[in-house]
């Protein structure tokens, strides 16, 4: 049976995807190279776990989708996904593998069983939403398969915590309906206070953050129960991208341990990891520094 | 509560701390009805997601634009980099920053006409740390 062994929630920012190939060639600015250094024992803890799939919750930045037909809830069916031209030229890395054969046994029993009204993508362009964290994560070659579901992030009304709570739920059943013996880690990604329009440009709550970090493992409900326009409020428009983390949260058991977070807020975003395991995986993995 | 406690590097730079509001000038948030009002610009700003769409546009700008039929006000908002008014004008930033980067510009130049400082100043500023909690995390 297939099983989730793990979940990361991790943010994303532009700049991260930039400063790690400025980084990689020439050595990383100070204040990107505590992110670097903080994220090493997640790519540890990854590598050490042996997933065979990645299930990512992300949210496009109107670099694949645009406002003809926006999507709340898109999820990607494709052998590969290519990095979108987010307007200032692509970055030199690989497409991501997906793989139909775990893909589509998961959309039909989240169509059909769970009834998630999906938007089901043949052709999903990923922009710095996945490909800003990845390689931090994950190192080239990009072996394992990733199954994305994109958010909506950008245009009002935004999905709920609550349903994007429920979304994790439905993941973890679509997965468990499935016959074949796959490691699944879902992955979920937005980025903590920041706001990148308006006066308050730059606006960085540390404390939410780490708070943030600190509570999501055993006290979900309660991070669930605050309405979206506080996290707008106290962390900027787009800490409301911190409700993505809870499809990560809901997709675990309650058992599952946090074994690993780590914060830093380099510059506009701020830069969080929190990495959980299902206890019976926890043994079987060398831990992380 | 709603306690805020200024941050002496953005009071260093000149800068207000950020308030916890959700008003303009601070915070736009992209309604239903700005999404509507904006579409045609966004269509244009989103067509330069394409590299070949980026070329032909710097080549005329002026009548690149006018193929997506956008109105003569944005049109003139659009050439004096008038990153703030175009936010109003329905522009969503994820869109308005494809035209910056088509122009040689990216996202601290929107940042800083909408805070009215120097990109300089505003990545002095950066982050621009508040504290205040919701009652929630207390």
């Amino acid at each position: 049976m297939a099983q989730i062994i793990a979940g990361i929630g991790i943010a994303h920012t532009p700049s991260m995807g930039m400063e790690y190939d400025k980084g990689l060639a020439h050595g990383f600015d100070p204040r990107w190279g505590i992110w670097y250094e903080g994220t090493r024992p997640v790519r540890q803890w990854l590598e050490d776990l042996r997933p065979t799939q990645l299930v990512v919750v992300y949210n496009d930045h109107l670099n694949h989708f645009d406002f003809d037909a926006y999507p709340t809830l898109a999820i990607g069916v494709a052998d590969e996904f290519e990095q979108a031209d987010e307007g200032w030229g692509k970055r030199p890395l690989p497409d991501l593998r997906g793989d139909p054969g775990f893909a589509i046994p998961l959309v039909e029993h989240l169509v059909r069983q769970s009834e998630v009204d999906l938007t089901i993508c043949q052709t999903l362009k990923l922009d710095h939403g996945v490909y800003s964290w990845f390689p931090y994560l994950v190192d080239i070659p990009w072996n394992i398969p990733v199954t994305p579901i994109a958010v909506n992030m950008v245009r009002q009304p935004l999905p709920t915590s609550q349903r994007l709570a429920r979304l994790g739920r439905q993941i973890r059943a679509a997965v468990e309906a499935n016959d074949a013996d796959e490691r699944v880690v879902v992955i979920a990604t937005g980025g903590m206070s920041h706001q990148i329009s308006g006066a308050r440009f730059g606006i960085s709550n540390q404390e939410f953050d780490r708070r943030f970090l600190k509570a999501l493992p055993r006290n979900m409900d309660k991070l669930v129960a605050m309405p979206q326009e506080e996290y707008m409020r106290y962390g900027g428009t787009e800490a409301s991208e911190l409700s993505l983390w809870f499809a990560m949260r809901a997709a675990l058991s309650e058992q599952a341990q946090a074994v690993y977070d780590f914060y830093t807020s380099p510059q506009i975003t701020g830069c969080g990891v929190l990495t959980m395991i299902e206890p019976e995986f926890a043994d079987n993995t060398v831990q992380g520094a | 509560m709603h306690t805020q406690t200024s941050s002496s590097e953005a009071a260093a730079q000149g800068m207000p701390t950020p308030e916890f509001n959700l008003d303009w000038p601070g915070t736009l948030l992209f309604s239903p009805y700005l999404a509507l009002k904006g579409h045609k610009l966004n269509k244009f700003a989103l067509s330069l997601r394409i590299p070949a769409n980026r070329q032909v546009y710097l080549r005329d700008e002026v009548a690149y634009m006018k193929t997506y039929g956008i109105s003569e006000g944005d049109i003139a908002l659009v050439l004096a980099r008038d990153w703030s008014r175009l936010l109003l004008s329905g522009g969503h930033l994820q869109a308005i920053s494809k035209i910056a980067a088509a122009v040689g510009q990216n996202l601290w130049h929107i940042g800083a006409h909408n805070a009215g400082v120097d990109v300089e100043v505003l990545k002095a500023s950066c982050p621009r740390k508040v504290s205040g909690l919701p009652k929630e995390f207390e």
